[in-house]
């Protein structure tokens, strides 16, 4: 009866003893302020002693041999793509099946012409979101047109549903295990946590190196990237059906699989349809990060532009990127909670698919008739030049400025706390870093952070991996200041959160890919639009957690204090924040893990530092030094998590 | 305790005896089968949580279901009364102990063969209905048909029957949700139905709805049970519902039986404090019969007061007598069994009125001690 839902692990060893909140919390601070000035004691200590090659940056020779050996690999798997067994029966085959399934559909995208596919289309939303949606979908249809971009939207499109579909094809049923078996479940677990926090840009190179570079490599990375959503939400689905309505229909004598396909299946199906909504989401910001790796579409699209500061046509591809991404979630979102959806009567309803069908049958045979294809590009409107003209005098009107801002950043945040990390000794580093762990949450956590680090040095881009956590830390104290304040602001008024949930559910459903634009055209190139893309992406949800914690304070409490006379702020400093401290440290955690994710993105528009070199790495060919930085992106990443989710609350 | 608690009756023969549970015994946690058979058996629930971590839900439970009979099992919550009738159909697998269905060894069937007997011999009704929100009310009456392959004409024809006996006609093509909680018990109720099982169970089935609609189901229980004889095992945490639905009760106290007998049995000879607290509320006059009180006639009495049946309660008893100074004389079919007097109906009345089994105990001595100036039998009320 008492069965331990709770992760065990991590959350309860490190939470320490139940002391008094508030002492806990000071004397945590203050161990963790020691540490930092450790660190930088040791920094002035290094910088006296003329720093000697004992206490300097880690020594690089393990790393560039381990480097060396990779390429080794790399060289290896090239030469032998065509001739070892592993590759010749197996990934060259899922490769080209899945290079061909991307073909395949958009060729058949292609047959519809571009009228087909809009009628499909918005009959299909139609009958799944009622009419609403499909307007959306046809104004995501035109977004493609209008811009000129509809042949890479179909490229996109098809990318997205070979890898949707790869995706589900093992997500579903592994979810289903897991829902159904508490031994798998344990197993996957850590897993599908791990594959969370790992910054989409870590996925890339393994992938390379297996299936080359281009659509299928793409959709793989994808499927991959997609896949935990689905599990985990299938499992939870299938876990939350009723007890009893299992135990009553194994009382009638279901077997095993009439309980799965007749009670759990069914019952489950709104949970599910959540995950596949996940899930498609995930697929499209991926789809647009994988033109990295060479898939082609919008994201290539994006991609070539920002090489080229081409504001006006990375805005063109990015809207039609935040058309799909807007019209994927209300349709597939529809389906799920089926709000929306027209209600048609029993009789009607296979009358009204066929005429759909023949409708749509009707329209692409005209159409082929018409001889029409993709649509045209010169019936397009040209965005990109009013974009580029307006980012000019944005530039002009405002450049100054945000360039001076770039520059103080540079030097007085960005540049001193780079140099404290990469001019004190390695070795305090990585002790600091364990300290930090053992400080926030316990020795589990230590060891990990304090091998992470290791790692890091060890992979031989200790420098660049030091420059990466300064941007993650600088952007992350913003995030959470900001997110903060706008949290509890929200949780202050109704009148504002009403106003501001549904840009937060706008901005939560962009792909990471298209925050770098507008960053790019008001700042330029550099950490710093890369720093301001991570706090605005990483925002929504910082700002949703905060507001949900303190919102989430039961009633009776709050009346409770009221009537001993506190005061609106007494409420909420004493009241209201400590009972959100779980939401409130799971809004750092997550804020850490996504500004983590954008940072290393922002190496596309010139944040340097790991993210650049897995880009170099893809460019240049030197896949070692690609995939060191990749794999020290998921240590960092699992530092960043393990330090600030220990000390989740057992609420949270 | 246990073993005084079982049934007195081991020489019925199978045919006598729809479940027969013999040292059934369920412990959940992970050392489970290092309790049974070693000498912690006996220690009490706190001292096996503290030396095994485990937990005792059912200790060594034996009893007898007759057929057609609905055998009551009470306890109040964490009994173990729950974890009980889930052991009767394995949806919770013992941990010791045999149940025999018509002499067949539950505890030993393949799960093939688990899922016939589920199928066709027992059903079972939930406290919270258990009921498929997604499915039609038909559907969900006719699930169990539909997973024994019945086909779907017959099956619908089959459910809208139970709809039907069970007065929901009409709302066949509802869904669980639109329906009040006592509906829906009668959805469960007629799913149970619906595969004509031999043996009923019932988990709480009406705890979770309110008075009324309590009242209403349990005449209906009680009348289904009339007209199609059905053998039930009926689990509550209400005395009162134990009394007006039971043939026997059964009741359990931390795992264990503590007394198993008829209503009248239970309220007028409890077997312990803990029972005789217990049925302390219940008024006696609705429970007790004049079979309950008869006595021979003492030698100076008067015998030509009014005839009643045995199986009349005392408060029906009570207005004869205020008519008559003569005993009342309880008449079976042509046969007379003996006499109640005023005093009797007095002292069990006077029963009612007094808390705590210290009470009872003393002014039982006191009865037979009067009853031994009498000359004659101490009443039947006295502890045997």
């Amino acid at each position: 009866m008492a069965t331990v839902t709770e992760p065990a692990g991590a959350t309860s060893t490190g939470t320490g003893s139940p002391k008094g909140s508030g002492g806990l919390l000071r004397n945590t601070w203050v161990q963790a302020l020691a540490v930092v000035a450790v660190l930088v004691a040791g920094y002035w200590l290094t910088r006296w002693a003329g720093g000697p090659s004992w206490a300097g940056s880690f020594p690089t020779g393990i790393g560039e041999s381990f480097m060396a050996w990779l390429d080794g690999i790399y060289a290896w798997i090239v030469a032998n793509r065509n001739d070892s067994p592993l590759f010749l029966y197996f990934f060259n085959y899922v490769s080209v099946g899945l290079g061909s399934a991307v073909v395949l559909i958009n060729q058949f995208l292609t047959f519809l012409t571009w009228a087909g596919v809009t009628v499909l289309g918005v009959l299909a939303a139609w009958r799944i979101a009622g009419w609403r949606v499909a307007l959306v979908v046809l104004a995501t249809f035109a977004v493609f047109a209008l811009t000129g971009l509809w042949n890479e939207s179909m490229t996109t499109l098809s990318l997205i549903i070979t890898a949707v579909f790869i995706a589900l094809l093992f997500g579903v049923p592994l979810g289903i295990l897991a829902g159904r078996s508490e031994g798998f479940y344990r197993g996957v677990r850590p897993v599908l946590d791990f594959m969370q926090i790992m910054p989409a840009f870590a996925y890339l190179l393994p992938f390379v190196l297996l299936f080359g570079i281009g659509n299928p490599a793409a959709a793989v990375v994808t499927a991959v990237y997609a896949l935990p959503p689905v599990v985990r939400i299938t499992a939870l689905g299938i876990r939350e059906v009723n007890k009893g309505a299992v135990e009553a229909t194994t009382s009638l004598g279901s077997t095993p699989w009439q309980i799965l396909t007749k009670v759990q299946l069914p019952m489950a199906k709104r949970t599910i349809l959540l995950g596949v909504n996940q899930t498609i989401m995930l697929a499209v910001s991926m789809v647009v990060i994988a033109s990295v790796i060479g898939a082609g579409g919008l994201g290539d699209a994006i991609f070539q532009a920002l090489t080229k500061i081409n504001v006006g046509q990375a805005f063109q591809a990015g809207l039609a990127i935040v058309m799909l991404a807007i019209a994927m979630d209300r349709v597939t979102g529809a389906v799920g909670h089926g709000a929306h959806t027209p209600d048609i009567p029993e009789k009607y309803r296979m009358p009204l698919l066929g005429g759909g069908l023949a409708l749509v049958i009707l329209v692409v045979a005209l159409a082929r008739l018409a001889d029409l294809g993709g649509w045209p590009r010169d019936w397009s409107v040209e965005l990109d030049k009013p974009v580029n003209a307006l980012n000019d005098s944005v530039e002009a009107a405002i450049g100054p400025a945000s360039a001076a801002l770039g520059t103080w950043t540079q030097t007085w945040v960005l540049g001193p706390l780079n140099g404290l990390l990469t001019g004190s000794p390695w070795w305090l580093v990585v002790l600091a870093a364990a300290a930090l762990g053992m400080v926030f949450a316990g020795w589990r956590a230590a060891l990990v952070s304090g091998i992470s680090f290791l790692a890091i040095g060890l992979l031989g881009v200790w420098d660049n991996a030091m420059d990466t956590l300064s941007q993650v830390l600088v952007a992350t104290v913003v995030t959470i200041a900001l997110g903060v304040l706008i949290g509890v602001l929200m949780s202050r008024s109704d009148v504002f959160a009403a106003i501001l949930r549904p840009v937060l559910d706008f901005m939560q459903t962009l792909p990471p890919f298209v925050y770098l634009i507008p960053a790019v055209a008001l700042l330029g190139l550099g950490p710093v639009p890369a720093l301001a893309a991570a706090v605005i992406f990483a925002l929504p949800a910082v700002i949703r957690l905060v507001n949900d914690g303190i919102r989430g304070v039961p009633k009776g409490t709050l009346e409770a204090a009221l009537s001993q006379g506190s005061t609106g702020w007494q409420l909420l400093t004493k009241v209201e924040l400590p009972m959100a401290r779980g939401s409130l440290l799971l809004a750092v955690n997550q804020g850490i893990i996504l500004v983590l994710s954008m940072v290393v993105m922002g190496a596309l528009v010139g944040a340097g530092a790991l993210g650049n070199d897995v880009v170099l790495g893809l460019a240049q060919n030197e896949l070692g030094l690609g995939l060191a930085s990749g794999l020290a992106i998921v240590f960092l990443g699992l530092f960043l998590d393990r330090v600030t989710q220990g000390r989740r609350a057992p609420r949270a | 305790m246990s073993t005084q608690a079982t049934e007195a009756a081991p020489s019925a023969g199978p045919s006598d005896v729809t479940f027969s549970v013999r040292n059934l015994w369920k412990i959940f946690g992970r050392n489970a089968d290092k309790v049974v058979g070693t000498e912690l058996e006996r220690a009490d629930r706190d001292r096996i949580k503290e030396e095994t971590g485990c937990t005792v839900a059912v200790r060594d439970v034996s009893f007898d279901v007759r057929p057609g009979e609905i055998f009551v099992v009470m306890g109040l919550s964490g009994s173990g009364k729950s974890t009980l009738i889930r052991c009767l159909t394995r949806l919770i697998e013992p941990t010791a102990g045999s149940v025999l269905l018509d002499g067949e060894d539950i505890e030993a069937a393949s799960d093939q063969r688990l899922r016939e007997l589920r199928r066709h011999k027992m059903a079972m009704v939930f406290q919270h209905f258990g009921l498929l929100p997604n499915r039609r009310i038909i559907d969900n009456v006719a699930y169990g048909l539909e997973v024994r392959g019945m086909p779907r004409a017959e099956r619908y024809a089959r459910a809208r029957e139970m709809i039907d006996m069970v007065g929901l006609s009409g709302n066949e093509n509802a869904r669980p949700g639109e329906l009040s909680g006592g509906m829906q018990q009668r959805v469960g109720l007629a799913r149970a139905l619906a595969v004509d099982p031999q043996v009923l169970l019932f988990d709480e089935p009406f705890s979770a709805l309110d008075p009324l609609i309590r009242r209403d189901m349990q005449n209906e229980v009680a009348r289904l049970q009339r007209e199609l004889n059905k053998t039930a095992v009926f689990i509550t945490h209400d005395l009162q519902e134990a009394l007006k639905l039971g043939d026997r009760i059964a009741i359990m106290r931390d795992g264990e039986l503590v007394q198993v007998g008829t209503p009248e049995e239970v309220v007028g000879r409890p077997a312990n404090a803990y029972v005789a607290d217990f049925t302390s509320d219940v008024a006696r006059t609705t429970v007790l019969t004049a079979r309950w009180l008869v006595r021979d006639a003492y030698p100076d009495e008067r015998t030509d007061g009014p005839a009643t049946e045995p199986g009349t309660v005392l408060a029906e008893v009570l207005p004869m007598l205020a008519a008559s100074t003569a005993p009342v004389r309880v008449v079976e079919g042509d046969t007379l069994l003996g006499y109640v007097g005023r005093d009797d109906v007095l002292r069990a009345i006077a029963q009612d009125q007094l808390e705590g089994a210290d009470q009872v105990a003393a002014i039982e001595e006191e009865i037979s001690d009067e009853a031994t100036d009498h000359g004659g039998p101490a009443p039947t009320g006295g502890r045997g």
